[in-house]
């Protein structure tokens, strides 16, 4: 249908941005020639022609509304012309400075009406309403190429700038809303971090072993190896060829475990010692881990129990040397800290004899009441000594050329002062309640 | 050994604290194994007498008493009956403090007040007797502190003596110890006594048994005053040092042994018939001793008899017929020394040690008795009072005589670490009774002949080491520099123990020997004869495992009995295999197994050390999967125990594994296989059977597994495979096949064929039921196929085709369509 208002809005328009003058021109001219013309084809195809004068070029439309004004000329012309002539009046009447003001009128607008917006979708919709092909500045855009060579840099500035201003905003509110639906998406899939991540298994070592693979670790690190011999021994290797003749007390001390006759089970790892030293010459430096057995068993005495063993042989290997060793490894088990002290002791198959006290690696000494030293200060850890001539001799290294320093400590007992258990038996059970806790 | 220490004071002087002392010993000499504290620790005893004694008004048990303190009189309610008026007791006052930490206060019982206590022996720490107020006699003078006349209070060092030091079983020996250790002097009482006594030749001696009793010295000592008690101060002495007071005599000899650690034996004269005979005990010899108990001697045993019966186990225990008694009017005095492992033999045999044997049995000094006898006869004709024999009668054929040692400072230099003064060397080992001479950096000691442990240059160094102090002794280390380390098969150890860990499995030790019923209830004692221990300490710990089975199958019913719901534990530990050593060999293999010699074999056999131990050791490790091995969680399942769960474990300590059906007698017949490395069994996995375990108290059959460490290979060194960047296709084919058919085999044909594209092969689904014919299961595969290029779908189908082909030649495979 044919719309004068809406005809006269476009004519407005168009003029605003063109040569007012040079519009209001053309239109009187067509207004006049209208007057002539049949109104409803006019009608029609003014509708058309302001359809297509969107994308057309003014002078293309100037043409069209001149014959669409002289195919008008058999209607009411008069009021057409009239309108016409009230349209011109007015676009006569916009001038440049109007074109820049509502141009920043409609870039604030949009500005905030772009600010508002929502969503990440209601911005893509003002996008292309404000900046899409048949937005209002995309019109006045391809205008521009119409309007007189001198008023093109204004006029295009002020699209192209608010067009700039446009793209500016859009994109700082996309940037804001992106990071707003970011922040609430991560919020949304939020979970409650004290539930337990997935079960990975998780086994355990035996607290003895622990001790064990820890002092051996630290031998290693010192050069010695690790000797292994039977758990079932001869009572030649387990007495005997450590000094203790058939008949001597320390074999009663030694509650022994018999099997077939002269077979025991050993009652302490020193037999691997003497093996080793019977295989090889001097220098050795080993450590013998190992089971060991006697037929004892109260709440600090198992029928099996662990030692650890070792043995330095080599020139001028002295108690210092024993001292030395012994406190490193002390250190290197129960904590820097830790102090070591000799006092004299007995055995068989060392003499001097001694045994290593370290200082509590719980209170330092300093607590009467301590559960794990007693209030003593001092843990007893192990027996040592320098290595008796006459096991030297059996084992046939020359004690004038050789000295050595032998030790032997209970990795049970370490175990238990270093994780606190007071019962021994708990050891080998195979207590799972125990066991996991390691 | 207790060690009192007002006892000790009297032979030496020391101003130190307990714990100084105890730290000057235990760093210096022996181990100080406890403190004991007896009587007053702290206060006033003094001497009353009791004025007037009777019933408390208010209480039936209770008396009250007034007593005289010397001036004062004080009302003492008391608990015992025993005073009466003209009674002199020890009255201990408020304010002290008691053995047991407490603080006597005055106190108001059952309305009356009582200020201060009166003692019994026990309070005092005279002796355990509880039974009364201690009655002190005339000599004891009112209001005069007990201190005057005997110790009221008490500490007593336990020393752990080391049992080569037989010395320091005598509160002299233990004075010269301290002595030495402080670097002071002390003082040995020197016994005076009258003689004239009857002779002590009226009795025999004769001393059969030389071997066994290199020293035995009589005396007699006759008018003896009889049923007297030894005097108070001795009691004291003798009970605080932890033995019982008897009689007059009896309390003299275990003086007398306490004082210098020489056991002495007393008999009454009258009751032996002619003479004193030491000799063997007889076969079929039996004698009732002192504590009731009769036993049976034999000629291992030392006997000390008259002309006609036993009278004492020699070194152990008197028998009742010749003991000093209530009536015992002459006495002869034992003093002998006897060999110290016979003594041992015969205490262990009979399961008898007293304080007499365990000082023996270490080897006593014969020189002691000298010493010994002197002063128990001075004691005894002071109290009980006695006449002693001019002479004695000794038989010590062979006397024993001090030896002379060397020591080079340098060899103690060399030993000890620390730079050792001449000077100071010499007198260490002079304060311990040796003669030290000093010539150019040597040193040589007379040694006496109480310090038998010291015969080697060593054993000097020793005694000089600690008495210098072995704080002395730096911290060095060795100047080594060896290649040290695991060998592969050591760190092959600790890849399965931490990979087992890894996986969730809980490391166990337990125990190798266990009840005879383990291998009949595995169903493995048809004619399997395990190595068995000769002195278990139960029966239900005789046998060696011969598999870690039983172990951890123990230990998962004690899992189960004590409510954890289930779980995985692992051992890594060695089994035992008799192995007899060969035909004709066992002579020379005992001979072997006490000597260490193989010189018995004869020309023909070659030495074989392994082949004489008689057990084989060999070393396993074994697993025991029960009930939930890992919870379920709101995030993960539950995972039970099962022959695929046991077998994952299995096929990662040993890549390479082949599993084949096993048939273990304890295992499910359908649910247990063997596992092989190539050719060789390198052990078995599989459910137990549920009568198994059944036996071992477990509701449900658990999973297990046991291999040989050797076959393990936890942490194979790796080789690379090149491989292409061409990715891999995946393709999935399931067939149909007889339910019989092992999926094993399945995949082995397929890799068998050798495509060179296919790279992977697994079975990812295994269904029966409704959706395919009864008998048949059908299996899924998946596939990967890679090529140098990218596979076209004509290769893959093809090869795919062929791997259907050759599934349906050998297993009859149909491919399942849809
Ligand atoms: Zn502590």
């Amino acid at each position: 249908m044919y719309d004068p208002s809406q005809m006269a809005r476009f004519a407005r328009e168009a003029a605003r941005l063109a040569d007012a003058s040079k519009f209001a021109e053309q239109a009187r001219r067509a207004a006049e020639a209208a007057k002539h013309l049949d109104a409803s084809k006019f009608a029609e195809q003014a509708r058309r022609a302001a359809e297509a004068a969107k994308h057309l070029d003014v002078s293309k439309f100037a043409e069209r509304a001149r014959r669409a004004a002289e195919a008008a000329k058999h209607l009411d012309a008069s009021k057409f012309a009239e309108q016409a002539r009230r349209a011109a009046e007015a676009a006569s009447r916009v001038d440049r400075e109007q074109v820049v003001a509502e141009a920043s009128r409609f870039t604030e607008q949009a500005q905030a009406a772009i600010r508002a917006a929502k969503n990440l979708a209601e911005l893509e919709r003002l996008r292309i309403e404000y900046l899409g092909r048949s937005s209002q500045l995309t019109e006045v855009k391809k205008l521009v190429r119409e309007l007189p060579v001198e008023a093109r840099p204004e006029v295009g500035g002020v699209a192209n700038r608010a067009s700039r201003d446009l793209e500016d905003a859009i994109k700082v509110r996309a940037e804001e809303l992106a990071f707003i639906e970011r922040e609430a998406r991560l919020r949304a899939e939020a979970v409650d971090v004290t539930l337990p991540g997935v079960p990975y298994p998780k086994g355990s070592l035996h607290p003895s072993m622990r001790v064990v693979d820890e002092v051996v670790d630290f031998f290693v690190g010192l050069g010695y190896r690790v000797a292994e011999g039977p758990e079932v021994e001869t009572d030649y290797y387990n007495f005997t060829a450590l000094n203790i003749p058939p008949g001597h007390p320390a074999r009663t001390m030694q509650d022994t475990f018999f099997l077939d006759e002269g077979l025991v089970l050993r009652t302490h790892t020193s037999p691997v010692q003497i093996r080793t030293m019977l295989s090889q010459e001097p220098p050795v430096y080993v450590v013998c881990p190992g089971r060991t057995y006697r037929r004892d068993s109260d709440p600090t005495h198992t029928p099996m129990f662990n030692q650890i063993e070792g043995l330095a042989v080599d020139r001028g290997i002295t108690l210092s040397h024993l001292k030395g060793t012994l406190a490193a490894m002390a250190r290197h088990v129960f904590g820097e800290d830790v102090k070591v002290r000799l006092r004299p002791s007995y055995f068989q198959f060392t003499e001097p004899s001694v045994e290593l006290d370290v200082s509590c690696f719980v209170c330092g000494g300093s607590d009467p009441k301590c559960k794990v030293c007693k209030g003593a200060g001092w843990l007893e850890m192990l027996g040592a000594g320098m290595v008796d001539p006459a096991v030297l001799e059996e084992v046939g290294y020359d004690p004038e050329e050789y000295t050595g320093f032998a030790f032997g400590m209970g990795p049970d007992r370490m175990a238990m002062a270093k994780y606190g258990v007071a019962d021994l038996r708990l050891f080998f059970e195979g207590d799972l309640r125990f066991l996991r806790q390691f | 050994m207790r060690v009192p220490l007002s006892w000790l004071r009297e032979y030496v002087d020391f101003d130190l604290s307990v714990d100084e002392l105890v730290e000057a010993i235990s760093l210096h000499s022996q181990e100080v194994d406890g403190v004991h504290r007896l009587g007053v620790l702290d206060g006033e005893v003094v001497v009353g007498e009791v004025v007037e004694f009777g019933q408390h008004p208010n209480a039936d048990r209770l008396f009250v008493a007034k007593v005289d303190l010397g001036g004062r009189e004080v009302q003492i309610v008391a608990g015992a009956p025993n005073p009466y008026p003209g009674a002199r007791v020890p009255v201990v006052l408020p304010g002290s403090v008691m053995d047991d930490g407490t603080k006597l206060k005055k106190a108001k019982l059952r309305g009356l007040e009582s200020n201060g206590m009166m003692m019994s022996e026990r309070e005092l720490g005279v002796s355990n007797d509880h039974g009364g107020i201690l009655l002190l006699d005339e000599s004891h003078e009112v209001g005069c502190p007990v201190l005057d006349y005997f110790p009221v209070g008490e500490t007593v060092l336990e020393l752990d003596v080391n049992p080569n030091r037989p010395d320091l079983w005598g509160m002299i020996g233990i004075a010269r110890e301290l002595a030495a250790i402080l670097r002071t002097d002390f003082r040995i009482p020197e016994p005076s006594f009258e003689t004239g006594g009857a002779p002590t030749d009226e009795y025999g001696l004769r001393v059969e048994a030389e071997d066994l009793c290199s020293r035995y010295d009589l005396r007699r000592v006759s008018n003896v005053v009889p049923g007297k008690r030894a005097p108070l101060a001795m009691r004291r002495r003798i009970f605080s040092a932890g033995m019982r007071s008897i009689n007059a005599v009896v309390d003299a000899t275990n003086y007398v042994m306490l004082e210098t650690g020489q056991p002495i034996h007393a008999f009454d004269a009258e009751k032996v018939r002619g003479g004193i005979v030491v000799r063997r005990g007889r076969p079929d010899e039996r004698i009732t001793l002192l504590d009731g108990s009769t036993r049976d001697l034999s000629p291992e045993m030392l006997v000390i008899s008259d002309e006609e019966r036993g009278l004492v186990i020699a070194g152990v225990m008197g028998a009742e017929d010749a003991e000093v008694g209530e009536e015992t009017t002459d006495v002869l005095i034992e003093v002998a020394n006897f060999e110290g492992r016979n003594i041992l033999k015969t205490s262990q045999k009979l399961g008898l040690r007293t304080d007499a044997s365990g000082r023996y049995e270490r080897g006593l000094d014969p020189n002691m008795v000298d010493y010994a006898m002197r002063r128990v006869t001075e004691l005894l004709t002071r109290n009980p009072g006695g006449e002693a024999a001019a002479g004695t009668l000794s038989h010590y054929p062979e006397p024993v005589r001090s030896w002379e040692v060397p020591m080079r400072i340098e060899r103690a230099e060399l030993l000890l670490g620390v730079p050792v003064e001449e000077d100071e060397a010499a007198e260490r080992l002079e304060s311990l009774g040796c003669e030290v001479s000093v010539e150019g950096g040597r040193l040589s000691a007379i040694v006496p002949t109480f310090r038998r442990d010291l015969w080697r240059e060593v054993d000097l160094i020793e005694e000089v080491g600690r008495l210098n102090g072995l704080d002395r002794v730096p911290e060095e280390l060795p100047k080594t520099s060896l290649p040290g380390g695991l060998t592969s098969a050591q760190q092959k150890v600790r890849a399965v123990r931490r990979l087992l860990a890894d996986i969730g499995l809980a490391e166990a030790v337990t125990y190798p020997f266990g009840p005879d019923r383990w291998l009949k209830d595995l169903g493995l004692d048809d004619g399997h004869e395990p190595p068995r221990l000769a002195n278990p300490l139960s029966a239900q710990a005789r046998e060696m495992r011969s598999t870690l089975l039983p172990s951890l199958l123990d230990a998962a019913a004690r899992n189960e009995a004590f409510g954890v719901e289930g779980g995985a534990i692992f051992e890594v530990g060695r089994v035992f295999e008799a192995s007899p050593p060969p035909e004709g060999l066992r002579e020379a293999a005992i001979h072997f197994r006490f000597t260490g010699e193989m010189d018995r074999l004869g020309p023909e056999v070659e030495p074989n050390a392994a082949s004489l131990m008689g057990v084989e050791e060999i070393s396993r490790v074994g697993g025991v999967l029960a009930g939930t091995i890992r919870a379920a969680a709101w995030n993960a399942p539950e995972r039970r125990a099962g022959f695929f769960e046991a077998k994952g474990i299995v096929e990662r300590l040993i890549p390479g594994a082949s599993f084949a059906p096993g048939v273990k007698p304890f295992l499910h017949p359908g649910r247990s296989a063997v596992v092989y490395v190539g050719d060789a069994v390198a052990g078995w996995v599989g459910e137990l059977d549920p009568d198994v375990a059944e036996k071992f108290d477990l509701s449900s059959s658990p999973t297990a597994f046991e291999l040989d460490l050797a076959f393990c290979e936890p942490d194979t060194a790796p080789r690379f495979e090149p491989f292409t960047n061409v990715p891999a296709v995946s393709r999935d084919l399931a067939v149909v096949v007889d339910n019989a058919v092992p999926a094993g085999d399945m995949l082995a044909t397929v890799r068998a064929l050798g495509s060179p594209v296919l790279v992977g092969a697994r079975v990812f689904d295994v269904y029966e039921g409704s959706q395919v014919p009864e008998g048949k299961k059908s299996v899924a595969l998946r596939f990967a196929l890679r090529g140098e290029e990218t596979l076209t779908d004509e290769v893959v189908n093809a090869e795919l085709g062929r791997i259907a082909e050759r599934l349906r030649e050998a297993f009859g495979a149909e491919v399942r369509s849809g």
